[in-house]
């Protein structure tokens, strides 16, 4: 109980911040803020399964994509709720990561990268295949679009339940199978763990919390779903994300959100590189840099600071 | 070693490569082969998409090769090797603003993309390489984001013209209009890859290679650099990547940086419908998917060219689910 | 336990009171913003990297005219700053680019965006707030169309279009056929996206109840390799077509006029205006395409053809004292740079229109009642006019011939046509 106390203040103490800085910060910091939100809940389920069960996929822009379009399409031609459309998004996805799952039993390390990356190349395409239903190249509009306050609220709300779900999960029996799953098949078979199973599940969950995050990308693009949004970039960011984030650690994912959310945005303020091009070269440095520096990601980098400090 | 020494070796190479396929793979190729070369006799359209295909194919089983070089070398899948392909096009390009020839410039950016590939392997892939999978993989996927970056800083992202190695002639064979572009790009990429399979076949350096690929630890023991194999895999990767973009860079017209992106994914299908181990199924897959690809979007009516990338997709999903070994490649049971 | 509480309390009035403050802060506000009485702030988003990039001369030209006229004493002595920031074309960066140019930068406009994508995804939230969105670099009808119409459950009163529609050009071109080849089989090429399926509607409604006289018409997609591109044309010959219209984007355009060639196939042809760049059709030829005789439409003036009109003459001081980087490509005929000139050209006459005392709504007003029939870099007899009723600025074209091979230009024909709505 009395180790739990300093991390329950830290989260309170976090959570007292989130809520002061929409009153703080003027409004673009504000839709800064809520787009760091939406990468935390995406690479939050990424974290899941690539931290946890070992499956690397380079495929999650998809499942934001298919997020992103259920909001969009549900809302022009339904007028849905907003809010609704968000919670069919994660079902959609969550059944749609299972579907993944299967196939990607057989498949593992760099195989699952690759087809994962073919995945996320592919989907984007649909929506030029079908564009009657799915606009083409022109997109989808909401029939509503909302204010930067309420995307903040929005996203960081969804971040707050999507933690407190990941915690449950991960600290129960399925928590302790994705960790033997990772260290070791053969053992976790041996054990009596049934790997398809457990390994679909944690594909259907990532899924679906990139689902979320896509129905909030979309709508923190002004309601516009398009497939330019949806490039193999996207699932390169999230997995940069993940990677950074490390694995065991909520700072971790708060340090691979921001990363990834904030960092492409200031560096094309560097002087030199010149604001246009500073983007991606100072994004891409940063990627290389921190995995040859912290391959262990933030968490790991919080895990060493933590025993020096403790030992 | 004699002329006709090599040639029997060469020989019983070729020949030994077809035995150890398996039969139904062999019977496939030959199967397939016959079928162009029927359908080309038949129909014009049908010819010069072949002709197109097979070009093309070569340039994704350029790369395709390239990826296996890496792979097969360092155990690694070199997100960024399209990226750098393209970069050394630029590089190309540069060289030739600056006066030199285009085959001059070929062949400087071939030896510059060696030095490169080699320099990346030593600086940015070996300190992660043997900590996971997964820090090496997003080495090369900030290695992809910081490339295009500095082409786009370097040279501007819009179209840049370089000259055409092969001129615009245009060849009637038989009714059939093919421009020398077309049998230019397969001439030029089947002789680098023939070089470096006989690089590979040959010669010491390629015994060191293949050995320190296969069996590191022995080869350390005889006394094998094996550090400095891995990283003249690296740079001939690189090579067989700068033929892929300056080959890719004439089909399209034009230099961009966006050329290698969904070059990328077809060599991605290649070296997996090969077998992720194999060389000459990385050039094979190469070949029938740049072909397939132009034909079943031409005569396969619900598949138009927005399924593409899908359709690379489905084969590579297809392959990894039904023979993980590729077609040339040896099956490695692993039963969980 | 107290003590924890009054820090507690503490940190809680500090925080309530920075909150106050700081919505006081953001509450003051000019009356209008971007506009002081030495400055105007206008912006835009362009695709400055990425694979339309070919696209970044345009803001490079407005800049530097932007640059002359500060030179020149500005207009009514405030001098123009235009923040260009760059979104790939990709939707999901023009918007928080230009959430950036309204809310940090508090432009007074945002003029000369470009990519129908790009300002469909900020045209809500533009016109919402009341920010000029005009003179955008696309030729879509929407910008015309659903100014008293509503589109997408609202109108936009707020967007501006400037260059000649697309459909409107597309039918020009119906017009020219059955006048000049009146049992044309005509093969299409067109951009599956609204763009390409808008002109291929223009046509279609040019041509009247001859258009079944198209015997295919294939689509495309923007990115589609050139082999792709390629096997359109070998089927479009293949179906007997013997008239080539291509409604692309410059690289699939260059891509399918070299096919044409090195296929053997000279159809009488005809390639959108956005195509006909002069730097575009050389590149073609340079890797083997044959364009004599193809046909397109035109609106500004060129450097090339019409270097001594007194427009093309300032144009070239201009790029070349302020832009000297791009003097090279203005001399290769880069009508893109003309473009941007002539563009920001518009906006200015609009500014002076409007008054000393600028305003949002008084910039809207000058610009939908505009009488331009003087632009130096429009091509001379096209008038630039709005009004009540005219939501189009631009109805008028040039047909123009290329000739001269490899080395030879975009050659104005005929009068100028009235295009219309």
């Amino acid at each position: 109980m009395k180790r739990r106390l300093p991390a329950l203040v830290s989260l309170l103490a976090v959570c007292g911040v989130l809520a002061a800085l929409p009153f703080l910060l003027g409004n673009y910091n504000v839709s800064l803020a809520a787009r760091v939100g939406i990468y935390f809940i995406a690479v939050l389920g990424l974290n899941i399964l690539t931290g946890y069960t070992g499956q690397i996929s380079i495929g999650h822009g998809a499942f934001m994509a298919v997020g992103g379009y259920t909001t969009a399409v549900m809302s022009r031609d339904h007028h849905t709720s907003l809010i609704l459309t968000m919670l069919l998004a994660f079902a959609i996805c969550f059944v749609l990561g299972l579907l993944v799952g299967l196939p990607a039993l057989r498949l593992s390390g760099v195989y699952l990268a690759l087809a994962t990356f073919a995945f996320a190349v592919s989907v984007p395409q649909l929506p030029l295949k079908w564009s009657k239903f799915l606009g083409g190249r022109d997109g989808v509009q909401t029939s509503r679009t909302v204010s930067h306050t309420w995307l903040y609220g929005a996203a960081w709300t969804t971040s707050a339940i999507g933690f407190v779900l990941a915690w449950l999960i991960l600290r129960g029996r399925v928590g302790r199978a994705f960790r033997a799953v990772r260290d070791s098949e053969i053992a976790a078979v041996a054990s009596g763990i049934e790997l398809p199973v457990y390994k679909t599940l944690a594909f259907g969950i990532s899924a679906a919390y990139a689902g979320v995050a896509g129905s909030l990308f979309v709508l923190a693009t002004n309601g516009f779903a398009a497939p330019d949004e949806f490039g193999v970039v996207l699932s390169l960011q999230l997995l940069v994300g993940a990677a950074v984030a490390g694995l065991g650690s909520l700072w971790g994912v708060l340090a691979g959100a921001v990363f990834v959310g904030l960092l492409p945005t200031v560096s094309s303020s560097v002087p030199v590189i010149g604001s246009n091009h500073g983007r991606d070269v100072v994004f891409g440095a940063a990627v290389v840099l921190v995995m040859l520096l912290l391959p262990g990601g933030f968490a790991g980098l919080l895990a060493r600071l933590r025993r020096f400090a403790g030992a | 070693m004699t002329q006709s020494a090599a040639a029997t070796s060469a020989t019983r190479a070729v020949g030994g490569a077809l035995e150890r396929l398996p039969p139904p793979t062999s019977l496939l190729l030959v199967a397939g082969a016959a079928g162009l070369l029927v359908g080309s006799l038949r129909s014009e359209v049908f010819a010069q998409l072949t002709v197109q295909g097979l070009a093309l194919g070569a340039v994704y089983g350029s790369l395709a090769l390239a990826l296996v070089l890496v792979y097969r070398a360092t155990r690694v899948v070199n997100f960024a090797q399209g990226e750098l392909a393209m970069a050394t096009t630029y590089i190309a390009y540069q060289l030739i603003k600056w006066g030199l020839s285009y085959w001059e410039a070929f062949f400087a950016t071939l030896a510059i993309a060696f030095v490169l590939g080699t320099v990346l392997e030593l600086a940015l892939v070996r300190p992660v390489q043997h900590r996971s999978v997964i820090a090496a993989v997003i080495v090369t996927v900030g290695l992809f984001i910081l490339i295009d970056g500095v082409v786009n800083w370097i040279w501007g992202g819009d179209f840049k013209y370089m000259p055409t190695p092969f001129g615009t002639k245009t060849y009637h064979l038989g009714g059939v209009s093919i421009a020398r572009l077309y049998p230019g790009m397969l001439g030029v990429v089947l002789v680098s890859v023939v070089l470096v399979w006989a690089l590979f076949r040959f010669t010491k350096l390629g015994l060191g290679m293949r050995a320190a690929a296969l069996r590191p630890a022995e080869s350390a023991l005889v006394g094998v650099r094996v550090d400095w194999m891995l990283a003249i895999g690296w740079g001939l990767a690189a090579v067989l990547g700068a033929v892929a973009g300056l080959m890719a860079e004439p089909s399209q017209f034009f230099l961009d940086p966006t050329l290698m992106q969904p070059i990328l994914v077809y060599a991605f299908a290649a070296a997996v419908l090969g077998g992720l181990e194999s060389p000459a199924g990385a050039v094979v897959g190469g070949l029938a998917i740049g072909v397939s690809l132009n034909l079943v979007v031409q005569y396969v009516h619900p598949i138009t060219s927005e399924l593409q990338t899908p359709f690379a997709f489905a084969v590579l999903l297809a392959v990894l689910l039904l023979k993980p070994s590729g077609l040339f490649g040896h099956r490695e049971v692993r039963r969980v | 336990m107290a003590v924890n509480r009054r820090k507690v309390g503490a940190l809680v009035c500090a925080l309530l009171a920075t909150a106050a403050a700081a919505s006081v802060a953001a509450a003051s506000h000019t009356s209008t913003p971007g506009v002081s009485k030495n400055k105007i702030v206008i912006g835009g988003t362009f695709p400055l990297t990425g694979f339309a990039s070919a696209y970044k001369t345009i803001p490079a030209a407005e800049a530097a005219y932007y640059a002359y006229v500060n030179a020149h004493g500005g207009v009514f002595h405030r001098k123009i700053t235009d923040i260009i920031l760059d979104d790939q074309y990709d939707p999901s960066q023009t918007v928080p680019q230009t959430t950036k140019l309204v809310e940090q930068n508090h432009v007074f406009a945002v003029v000369g965006s470009l990519g129908t994508a790009p300002i469909l995804s900020t045209w809500n939230y533009l016109n919402k707030n009341k920010v000029p969105q005009v003179l955008v670099a696309t030729g879509d009808a929407y910008w015309g169309n659903c100014v008293h119409h509503g589109c997408q459950g609202s109108t936009k009163p707020w967007t501006l279009g400037w260059q000649p529609d697309y459909p409107s050009e597309a039918k020009l071109y119906a017009h020219y056929i059955l006048a000049h080849k009146a049992s044309a089989k005509i093969g299409v090429l067109y951009q599956n996206d609204a763009y390409g399926k808008n002109y291929l509607a223009g046509l279609k409604t040019g041509l009247g109840s001859h258009a079944g006289q198209i015997v295919d018409a294939e689509s495309y997609n923007f990115g589609d390799s050139a082999q792709v591109i390629a096997a359109h044309v070998v089927k479009l010959r293949a179906v007997g077509a013997d008239t080539f219209v291509i409604f692309a984007t410059p690289t699939a355009t260059i891509q399918s006029l070299v096919a044409r060639t090195l296929i053997g196939w000279s159809p009488l042809t005809f390639v959108n205006n956005v195509s006909a760049n002069r730097v575009f059709e050389l590149a073609a030829a340079k890797s083997g395409a044959n364009l004599d005789g193809i046909i397109s439409t035109g609106y500004v003036a060129s450097q090339t053809l019409q270097p001594n009109l007194p427009g093309m003459k300032l144009a070239k001081q201009i790029i070349h004292t302020y832009q000297p980087a791009l003097d090279q490509d203005f001399a290769a005929g880069d009508l893109n740079l003309v473009y941007g000139l002539a563009s920001a050209w518009t906006f200015v006459d609009a500014l002076k229109h409007a008054g000393k005392n600028l305003t949002r709504a008084g910039l809207m007003k000058a610009l939908r009642h505009m009488n331009e029939p003087k632009n130096p870099f429009v091509y001379p007899g096209i008038s630039i006019k709005t009004s009540a009723k005219r939501t189009f600025p631009m109805e008028q074209l040039v047909m123009t011939k290329w000739s001269g091979g490899a080395s030879g230009d975009w050659h104005p024909f005929g009068k100028i046509v009235n295009v219309g709505h």
